[in-house]
């Protein structure tokens, strides 16, 4: 996928005219190819603020790593984009999160509405414990009322954990429950759950952070093998996970007030070659963080 | 946008939003069922009970004949304070060693201790009366204020033991390495450092739990028996306002007897609430002091 | 002790908790023993099975069966934990899924406080204002279904099992409510948003994770709440009839353990009458320690798969 450079100065001080946000990035993302695009952002937790304006686009069938020191926001944007952040007592995001157009924060829109078509997998795996195999990949359809027919179920497990590369090591005990499984294999179970709601866009909130090096490896393996039918967004604090697997990154940092925000986003190759902020540059030689 | 919403976002289909509205709908109507007897109560309390209260009501004793008009709940309200004070001067300090011994004896004795005393909060307050009456006051061979307050200091000493305890875990590990390091022996630590930090949370305990002993009624029936006239002797029968109640509810025909039953009835939630919010708002009180502003 | 520096102030301070402790623990068996031992005359006289089986109660003929009494304990605890149970769980789900902070903290302390209201205060309004409440229900539920369902027949006097068991339910429900609410707050947040990532509900989490999750805790809860309302003495005894006799139907008047022990013991002037009464109060004690026993084993079961130790 190619995408339009625009001219800029290499001057970092400098905004670019035409520019609507001022962090460092490669904006000239067509707008075809953009599927979730984040405008001014703001999180909070009761009146304490954790992300600030944040702006991105993020692109179509790619892998965008979202890569920052603990405590520079990142998760909490995450959790912004499928409406996970307000779950918690007294959180709160402002601006404008915009979905293939949709503003996601508009007041007609159901959150769960949202969940489903924007998926998410979490740090740790937590499949249904009280649920087989079988059952939790079906269980987002079941409860969304979405299985079709008498082999609709079975249909949709197998697909999903083909694409999810775990189907050959379950087939056949796909009665037994979810937790018996090795971590890597859960995780994996967890994506093949999450894609059986067919959304498209997933959201990695640091998926290998509790697995070893082998299933990390399988899991990003995965996500390559994935993003073709999907837009993958993952949060990783693993740099080189990052410069491995994704297509674009973002650099977060936590500001002087305690709130992420975006220091400079790009190209991956670009973000970790020739970064444009000093800041970037100190934190992928690994000076602070 | 709308429409696009609504092919792009898969929306809640109408029977599951029913279903979550369903719920939200039951739990609001339950809940306020259960409020309903509260406000009864409450409301019927005052209103009956509030005309009745006045100087002379509070400052004499009743009239030996239930049905007669006049007099007061004066021995009532003395007693019931004075049963409840010398039950706590038994209890707290019991309840106090109880829950330090709990804390700090591990394996099977402090295992079987802690199963005891859940027991003993789990007894039903008549059996505690009759536990009572068969050790104290077959061995007296009267009924008096002192085996009243036994019985009620019996009730209210698991609920000191379990808060104490409580407030001993919740200490935080900082003030008890403190003490350690400064070599301060584990028992000694008590007394100096985890007593006074752990006290207003001990006192909560101590007002829930007084609370509670001034409402029993059941566990003073055959222990302090009750009392027609003025007395503040611990080895006579002592009147209690549970008691007042009780007595002059059954014979409530009277309208002397119900009114003095109201009275008394009001006075008594008054009691209660009194020790019941007050230990609320310590409790209150000090989780702002340990989370400012959060 | 506080005035001498001791070298070691463990010793002395050690031996006096274990003491106390110990005195405290003494004392209460020998209450236990002591009461048994006084009821003794009427399990030698009756045989244990003869006097918790007996239906008989005529302490003028020195004839004692605790069995109309176990029965209406029985009865009436059941009637409050139907009526408390489900009304306590709605509860404890409205204060931890969905209600927001601000509110579920006041809903929480406002239901609590039905626990403050002392038992003989709740006697007094059941017997003054809700008994000539029901009884029109009583009447018109008996004269319907109760001429199918000979359980729910009359006649009906007004004073009855249902009766006490209704005051019984106003005065579990803040216990109940409370200890399910700690359950349905342990709900681990990782399952949870599992739920609603995937596009759940508010009622798909509920169905899906808190009640699963909770099942074992709100048998605890429910085991408390029967504890407590078997030992319910006066509130009971005011709106329960007082009828010695097994009642057909849950209208009809009836007895508990512990209201008859109540009620009687003042006046127990016939041969092993206070003794038949002190029996009964150790069926009514080893039915407690059975209940409390059970719920604490479950409580401590829920502790452990949650996670948490005590």
């Amino acid at each position: 996928m190619e995408e339009v450079e625009m001219t800029t100065a290499i001057d970092t001080t400098q905004t670019v005219v035409a520019a609507p946000f001022a962090a460092s990035s490669d904006h000239a993302l067509p707008d075809t190819s953009v599927v979730l695009k984040l405008r001014n952002v703001d999180a909070f937790y009761g009146p304490r603020r954790v992300v600030r304006d944040i702006s991105l686009d993020i692109a179509r069938n790619a892998i965008t790593a979202i890569i920052g020191p603990s405590g520079s926001g990142k998760s909490t944007l995450l959790r912004c984009i499928d409406r996970m952040h307000e779950v918690v007592p007294h959180a709160r995001a402002t601006g404008l999160i915009e979905y293939r157009g949709i503003d996601l924060y508009d007041r007609r829109i159901d959150p769960a509405a949202v969940r489903r078509s924007i998926g998410m997998v979490f740090q740790q795996p937590n499949p249904f414990p009280t649920m087989s195999i079988f059952d939790n990949v079906a269980a987002p359809a079941r409860f969304n009322g979405l299985i079709q027919g008498r082999n609709g179920a079975s249909d949709l497990v197998e697909q999903c954990l083909k694409r999810a590369a775990l189907w050959d090591e379950v087939k056949d005990k796909l009665r037994q429950s979810g937790t018996s499984l090795s971590g890597g294999q859960q995780q994996r179970l967890c994506i093949a759950r999450a894609l059986a709601m067919a959304p498209d866009v997933l959201l990695m909130d640091e998926p290998c952070s509790a697995l070893d090096p082998i299933a990390t490896l399988q899991i990003e393996q995965l996500m390559v093998e994935l993003k073709a039918s999907y837009t993958i967004l993952i949060v990783t604090h693993n740099m080189q996970q990052a410069a491995r697997v994704s297509d674009r990154t973002a650099f977060l940092t936590m500001g002087e007030d305690g709130a992420g925000y975006l220091v400079e986003e790009g190209p991956t190759g670009r973000i970790f070659t020739q970064p444009r902020e000093r800041l970037t540059e100190d934190y992928i030689s690994g000076r602070f963080g | 946008m709308v429409a696009e919403y609504q092919t792009l976002l898969k929306p809640t289909s109408r029977s599951r939003r029913l279903q979550a509205n369903l719920v939200v709908i039951l739990a609001t109507v339950a809940t306020l069922i259960a409020l309903v007897p509260l406000v009864a109560v409450a409301s019927y309390v005052i209103s009956q009970g509030a005309g009745v209260i006045n100087l002379d009501f509070l400052t004499q004793d009743p009239p030996g004949d239930l049905s007669a008009t006049g007099g007061g709940i004066r021995n009532a309200i003395t007693g019931t304070l004075e049963m409840a004070g010398v039950a706590t001067l038994i209890a707290a300090p019991i309840g106090i060693l109880v829950a330090i011994f709990n804390t700090e004896v591990g394996g099977r004795i402090g295992a079987a201790s802690r199963f005891i005393i859940d027991v003993l909060a789990a007894l039903p307050s008549i059996v505690v009366g009759i536990f009572v009456y068969a050790l104290v006051v077959v061995a007296q061979g009267h009924f008096s204020g002192f085996a009243g307050s036994l019985a009620l200091a019996i009730i209210m000493l698991p609920v000191i033991v379990v808060s104490t305890e409580e407030m001993f875990r919740l200490l935080p590990r900082p003030i008890s390495e403190g003490a350690r390091a400064l070599g301060f022996t584990r028992w000694r630590t008590y007394l100096s450092v985890f007593i006074p930090t752990a006290l207003s949370g001990i006192f909560t305990g101590l007002l829930l739990a007084v609370s509670r002993a001034v409402g029993e009624t059941a566990p003073l029936i055959f222990t302090s028996l009750g009392n027609n006239f003025f007395s503040t002797d611990m080895n006579e029968p002592m009147q209690a306002l549970p008691l007042l109640i009780y007595r002059n509810a059954l014979n409530s025909a009277f309208p002397a007897a119900r009114d003095r039953a109201m009275g008394a009835a009001l006075t008594l939630v008054a009691i209660v609430l009194a020790f019941n919010l007050l230990g609320r708002w310590l409790v209150s009180r000090r989780r702002l002091a340990r989370n400012p502003g959060r | 002790m506080v005035r001498r520096r001791l070298r070691d102030g463990d010793l002395p301070f050690r031996v006096l908790a274990l003491v106390v402790t110990a005195a405290t623990l003494a004392v209460i068996s020998l209450m236990m023993f002591d009461s048994v031992q006084t009821a003794w005359p009427i399990f030698q006289q009756f045989g244990i099975i003869g006097f918790v089986t007996g239906q008989e109660w005529s302490p003028a003929f020195t004839v004692y069966g605790a069995w109309p009494f176990l029965y209406g304990t029985l009865v009436t605890s059941a009637i409050a934990l139907a009526i408390a149970v489900p009304i306590s769980i709605l509860i404890a789900l409205l204060v931890t899924e969905i209600l927001p902070p601000r509110l579920s903290q006041p809903v929480a302390i406002v239901v609590d406080l039905l626990a403050a209201v002392p038992s003989v205060v709740w006697g007094l309004w059941g017997l003054l204002v809700l008994l000539p409440i029901i009884r029109p229900f009583e009447h018109d539920v008996a004269s319907g279904l109760g001429r199918v369902i000979p359980f729910l027949g009359g006649p009906t006097p007004g004073p009855s099992y249902f009766a006490a068991g209704l005051i019984v339910a106003m005065m579990i429900i803040p216990i109940v409510a409370a200890v399910t609410r700690e359950v349905f707050a342990a709900t681990p947040r990782l399952q949870r948003e599992a739920v609603q990532a995937l596009g759940g509900t508010r009622w798909d989490v509920v169905q899906r994770v808190v009640l699963p999750l909770g099942r074992t805790g709100i048998v605890a809860a429910v085991l408390l709440g029967l504890g407590r309302a078997i030992g319910e003495t006066i509130a009971v005894t005011m709106v329960v009839g007082n009828n010695p006799l097994v009642g057909g139907s849950i209208f009809s008047p009836g007895y508990t353990l512990a209201s008859v022990i109540a009620n009687e013991f003042n006046e127990a002037t016939e041969t092993l009458h206070p003794e038949a009464l002190i029996a009964l109060g150790v069926v009514l004690l080893a039915l407690a320690i059975a209940v409390n026993g059970a719920g604490l084993m479950v409580r401590r079961r829920f502790e452990r798969s949650a996670g948490r130790g005590r």
